[in-house]
Parts: structure tokens; sequence; C-alpha cells
């Protein structure tokens, strides 16, 4: 028995030591190339291969993206007879053997929401050492966007790609003109509603722990968004909507300075306008939930379209109902002060409306 | 004309000369405020680029000096030593092309003589007259100098620094180049400035014989210029022309669109040791910000002074017609029935009316009731 254990313990060393070199070798190859100094620069690059939707009211889109890395490994140099054999390719399962075996940046998609539903690798090893890596992915992302100019907006779709285990001392992240070229959407990619622009790439450090900061490229596709029916189906009612209160002051008349029409016929109507502008509030808070907060062009126009309102309503109230001016000033002042509503009101809420709708395009 | 219409008429064209002229000194005083901001921005480009040229000038110069004043360099520059040189220095240059950016690292003997390269060892002795003036001028005036320079390898910021013997003769000189291409993708990470390199092809194509041949493609030659590096190529061929780059002496700023933004785009000349121009550096910064704001401010300065002229005409017209032309109205036409000989009596009350038509009103009711005495 003794024996057999002691056979065994000699068999289990055996294997670990000739078993070692290997471990040790893998480990190594798996540390930082710091063969060419401190910090590796690593080169990040994004495609946008394909948009498929992008929900506004939920601040994310889902893409299909390729994140391209590129660094420096000289560990991995080969002998100078290989220096211009083309590089290794590796796919599909084989490079998860190789990547194993490979220092790889943990790099991360900062601003995915969920798993990935698709996620595929290719790496490139060249001779000289260089390291080409392209993660493919397709997720669901968030980004912050601005509604300041709806419906003339231009958003940014971004892509956050960070390294965060590692401070930026060690490990960067940077781009240049190649990086620049490779960051684009592809041809085929289109999103409903949106025109699909370039891509920019910007360094933008996530802050780390005691002062440190880790990599992160910023990548950015611009899309703008096609306004015209946009702007048709949420401007034409919130313009008609504005006659309402208006036709609350116009529609009444004087003779000799004395009004004519009951009052509570134009707050019946003004009443009514209330009711259609809070629906149409209520509509398109539903379709744009991002719009029903801060401000925008749509909420300043509801804005508008509740002020008309007040106006009217006071028109009614201290000239028509209790003829205010007409007991303080006299029947003509009133008068005369009703013959400038009529006109005046009207047209500084539009020229307040069309401010609003072309500070939105400026 | 008659006053009711000529007297609101004169005072409403007063009105809207008053609040025209005021808007329009307002939105002056607006752009004047953008352009100052945009003004600013472009000091603060050029100061990013001269600051990041003079220190990369100085990083060169810096490596240098450390060089020329170690004795192995002393030594071996003074016996004219290359295989030495060459086998002290070779790995240092590679470290330091693979870590830090330098591009080349070079030694000369006087007058402008190519002793060796380290970053191409194979081609020494030719004469750098021509093209080195910075060479030049170290090894006649003895004396360190950094600037811009057009090498074999293309164009780098270098430093060059004197090499004295042991007994403190100059023997030659000894240079860094750094590459022009890593400062400004640094620049462009640091600052989101966008940068175009350009050269000039003539000088370019005779004394960088071992750039690489695709620089000089026909897709990067840009009148006499050859784009050299560009951190982003599709704004800036939209940005930078022939036309803009042909003469450029002094820094030159203009704004123009591309890819639908406004940029604000600033251009540099790069000038030798000798103060020959060798080509330009084109920087671009996004001012959509300023520009929109402009707008907008515009829109609503117009929008403010339509308000302002709307409400004081309102009250122009309410108070001359309301107050004055109405009540007198309503006085004439009992004039006009006094004067028709009708028996007339007050139509309108007259408490609310101002004091001076108040009067008129009770005036004229007194010459009703005396009328009304004297008839029988």
């Amino acid at each position: 028995m003794r024996r057999v254990i002691f056979r065994r313990l000699v068999f289990a060393l055996l294997v670990w030591t000739l078993g070692l070199p290997a471990h040790q070798a893998a480990a190594q190859e798996n540390s930082l190339p710091t063969g060419k100094g401190l910090p590796i620069r690593v080169k990040a690059a994004v495609a946008f291969v394909e948009v498929s939707a992008f929900n506004e009211n939920a601040g994310t889109f889902k893409a299909t993206v390729d994140v391209r890395l590129r660094w420096e490994d000289p560990r991995l140099q080969r002998p100078a007879v290989e220096a211009t054999d083309p590089p290794r390719v590796y796919r599909g399962a084989e490079v998860h053997a190789q990547l194993a075996k490979l220092w790889v940046p943990n790099v991360e998609l900062v601003n995915r929401r969920g798993r990935a539903t698709y996620a595929a690798d290719g790496l490139r090893i060249y001779p000289d050492g260089r390291v080409d890596l392209i993660k493919r992915t397709s997720a669901e992302f968030t980004t912050a966007f601005d509604v300041e100019r709806f419906p003339f907006d231009r958003q940014k779709l971004r892509l956050e790609v960070a390294i965060r285990d590692r401070t930026s001392d060690v490990v960067m992240l940077e781009f240049d003109q190649d990086d620049l070229d490779f960051s684009r959407a592809a041809s085929t990619a289109t999103l409903d509603g949106w025109d699909l622009g370039p891509v920019t790439l910007r360094n933008d450090p996530l802050i780390g722990w005691h002062g440190d900061s880790h990599a992160r490229v910023q990548a950015s596709l611009e899309v703008t968004r096609q306004s015209g029916a946009v702007a048709a189906a949420i401007f034409v009612p919130l313009f008609a909507s504005l006659l309402i209160p208006l036709l609350g002051i116009w529609l009444n008349r004087t003779e000799d300075g004395k009004f004519q029409i009951e009052t509570f016929e134009f707050v019946n109507l003004i009443v009514g306008g209330l009711f259609a502008v809070i629906a149409l509030n209520f509509t398109v808070n539903s379709m744009y939930q991002v719009l029903s907060s801060g401000d925008n062009p749509v909420n300043r126009l509801f804005i508008l379209n509740y002020v008309t309102l007040g106006i009217s309503l006071m028109v009614n109230v201290l000239l028509f109902r209790f003829s205010v001016v007409e007991r303080l000033l006299g029947r003509y002042v009133q008068e005369q002060l009703y013959l400038f509503l009529m006109w005046a009101v009207p047209l500084l809420v539009m020229t307040m409306a069309s401010a609003v709708v072309l500070v939105a395009l400026a | 004309m008659t006053f009711r219409r000529s007297a609101p008429a004169a005072l409403i064209t007063a009105v809207v000369i008053v609040v025209a002229g005021v808007t329009f000194i307002s939105d002056r005083l607006f752009s004047g405020l953008t352009a100052s901001v945009e003004r600013s921005q472009f000091q603060l480009m050029q100061s990013i680029l001269d600051t990041a040229l003079r220190n990369a000038a100085d990083e060169a110069l810096a490596r240098a000096d450390i060089v020329a004043s170690l004795p192995v360099t002393k030594q071996a520059v003074a016996a004219k030593d290359r295989e030495r040189l060459l086998a002290e220095y070779a790995e240092m240059f590679t470290v330091q092309k693979a870590r830090r950016g330098i591009d080349q690292i070079q030694f000369h003997v006087p007058p402008a003589q190519s002793l060796l390269r380290l970053h191409d060892p194979s081609a020494f002795g030719d004469d750098l007259t021509r093209f080195r003036p910075i060479v030049v001028a170290v090894n006649r005036e003895k004396a360190a100098r950094k600037g811009v320079a057009i090498a074999r390898g293309g164009p780098v910021i270098v430093g060059v620094t004197p090499v004295q013997d042991a007994k403190g003769a100059h023997v030659g000189s000894v240079e860094f180049g750094l590459d022009f291409g890593r400062l400004i993708d640094g620049l462009k990470a640091a600052y989101g400035l966008d940068f175009t390199v350009f050269i000039e092809e003539k000088p370019l194509r005779e004394f960088a014989q071992g750039l690489n041949p695709a620089v000089l493609s026909e897709q990067n030659r840009l009148g006499r210029f050859i784009r050299f590096h560009t951190t982003n190529g599709a704004v800036m061929k939209e940005l930078v022309g022939d036309a803009d780059i042909a003469t450029v002496n002094e820094p030159v700023r203009y704004t123009r669109d591309s890819q639908g933004l406004p940029y604000g785009v600033l251009l540099v000349a790069l000038r030798d040791g000798a103060g020959e121009s060798m080509g330009v550096i084109a920087v671009a910064r996004d001012f959509s910000g300023s520009r929109a704001a402009a707008g907008r401010s515009l829109v609503w300065q117009i929008c403010l002074g339509i308000f302002a002229i709307v409400i004081l005409s309102g009250v122009v017209i309410v108070v001359l017609r309301g107050f004055l032309l109405r009540p007198l109205d309503v006085l004439d036409r009992r004039v006009a029935a006094m004067a028709a000989g009708e028996r007339t009596t007050m139509l309108e009350e007259t408490d609310k009316f101002c004091p001076e038509i108040q009067r008129l009103g009770e005036n004229l009711e007194r010459i009703e009731t005396q009328r009304g005495e004297r008839a029988p």
C-alpha cells in the first residue's frame, strides 16, 4: 500500500514538474506585454455594422458593432525569416484557444445593456508582433441624447469602449487616422426615421480611485432625424390649437364700445381648447416620453398654448364680462384696447411660435 | 392726412426705428461676443500647437544634450567611429523609437556631413548643407538649436546639439528627431482638435529619400503640397483646399462647414531653421456651439423687438384713440347736431373722459343750456 502511494506521489510530482514550464510560459504570455514599456498603447476603432432600432423613450439603441483593437506584443514576433509572411488569422473556436494564450486588453462596452445577442471574435497576429482583434457584438446600448432641437435634432449614438481593470498608466486606448477610417457606419446600414452620418472617436478617460483614470474611447455615430413627417405630425396640431384661444378673442364684436356677445360662449370655447391642448399634450408625451421633461420646442409650444388660453380667458373675464377697463378708464379706451388685442395677440403668439421653431432650426 | 392716422403713424414709426435700432445694436454686440469667443478659440488652438511643437523640440533637444554629453559620444564622434556609435546606441534608438516616438537619431561631423543615421545606418557620408540649415548652423555656431526639418525619413521636429571632445573642441553634432504623426495624434486625443500636416512636395521628394512612397501618392497631393499626416481625412479635406494653403505666411483663420457643421480653421506655416517655408499645419475645431448660440440669439432678439414694437404701438393707439380721439368724436357729433340747430342732450357719460375733454363737454353743455333758455 505504501509503495502504491509512494509511486502515485512520485508520478504526480513528475507530472507537476513537467507541466510547470508550460504553465509558467502560458502565464508569461498572458502577462502584460511590457517589452515596449508602459503604458501599453491599444488602438481602438468602432464600426457600426447595423443599427436596427433607436428607442428614444428608453434612451437605447440596438446595433451590431465591430470593435477593432490593435496593439503590439513583442513576445509574438516571429523569426526574421518569417517577417514577410502573411498574418496568422484565427476565427471561430480557434480564436478563443489562441486568445487564452495571449495578453488581451480587457475591453468592456461600458454602456451595453443586458446580454449580447451575438458575439464573435476575429484575430490576426502579424509576424512583427502586431495583434489585430475584432470583436463583433450585437446588443442594446444606452445613450444620452438631447432633444433641445427636436425635431430638427442630431443625435449621437454612443458606444463607450473602456478598460476598467487597468489604469491608463498601464493600458491606454488611443486611435489614429487608420482607426478613424475604420470607424464608420456600413454603407448598407439604415435606421428608420434617421439619416446615418459619420462616426467620430473621442478620448474620454473614466475617473478611478486615488486620482487614477481608466482609458475610455467614445465612438459616436451621428444620426440626423428625418424631421419632415415628425414636424408635420406635431407642429401642425400645436399651431392649430393656438387658434382656439384666438377665436375666443376674435369672435366678439363691439358697437359703440359695448360688447355684443355673451362671455360664457367664449369661455366654453376656451375650456374646450384647454381640453384639446391637454389631450394633445398627453398624446405627444405618450409617443415621445423624452419630450415630457426638460426644455424643448414642443414643450415651449405647449406652454405657449396654455399662456394663450390664459390670455384669452383674461380678456373674456376682464373685458367682456366685468368690463374692468371700461370702469377704470372709460368705454372708448376699452374699445380701442380690444381692437388692439384682436390683431396684437395673434401676431405676438405666432411670432413667438415661429421663434420657437426657428431657434430649434438654428 | 387726419390726426387719427398721422399721429399714431408718426409715433409708431418712431417706435419701430428706435426698437429696430436697439435690436440691431444688441445683435451686433452679441455677434461681437461670439466673435470674441471664436477669437479666443483660435488663440487657444494656436497656443496648443505652438506649445506642443516647442515642447516636442525641447524634448528632442534634451535627449540630444544627454547623448552629446556622454564620453562615448565625444570619443566616437571625434574619431568618426561609426561602428562604435552604432554598437552603443542602436538598442537605445530601438527602444526610443518604439516607446517614445523618436523617429530618428543622427550624428554629424562639420560642416554638415552625416556620420551615422541610427534609423538608417546604411545611408551616411552625404552632405546635408542644402536641406538641413539647422545642422549647418549648429556646426558653424557651435550652439544647440531646435526646429522643424525635412530629414531623410520625412518631416521631423528636431533638436541638434554640438558635440565636443574631451578637450572642448567642437567635433560634430548629434540630432534627435520626433515623429510628427505621433505628436499630432496625441494632440487630437488630448484636445479633440483635428490636424493635417502639409509638406511642400518638391523638397519632400528631393530630401526625404527614405520616405514611404505611399505618402507621395496622388490622393495626398494638394497643390504644391503633400498631405503628410492627418487626424481626420474626411473632415479636413472639406475644410482645407488648394487655394487656402497656397500662400500662408502669417497664421490664417477662417470658418467653413464640413459634414454639416461649422469649423474654425487655423493655418500655420511650418518653417525650417533658415526660415524657409516647408509646409503648413492646419488645425480645425468644431464651432457649432458658438454659431448655434449666435443664431438662437438673433432669433430671440428679433422676436423681442417685434414684441416691443407691437406693445408700444398698442399703447400709442389706445392712448391716442381711446383717451383723445373717440371722446372728441362724441363731442364732435354733439357740436354737429348743435350746428344743425337740433335740440341735443348728452348722449354719452363723460365722467370717464380725461379732465380736458370733460371741460370741453361741460362747456358744450352750458352752451346748449343757454341756447335752450334763450329759445322762445
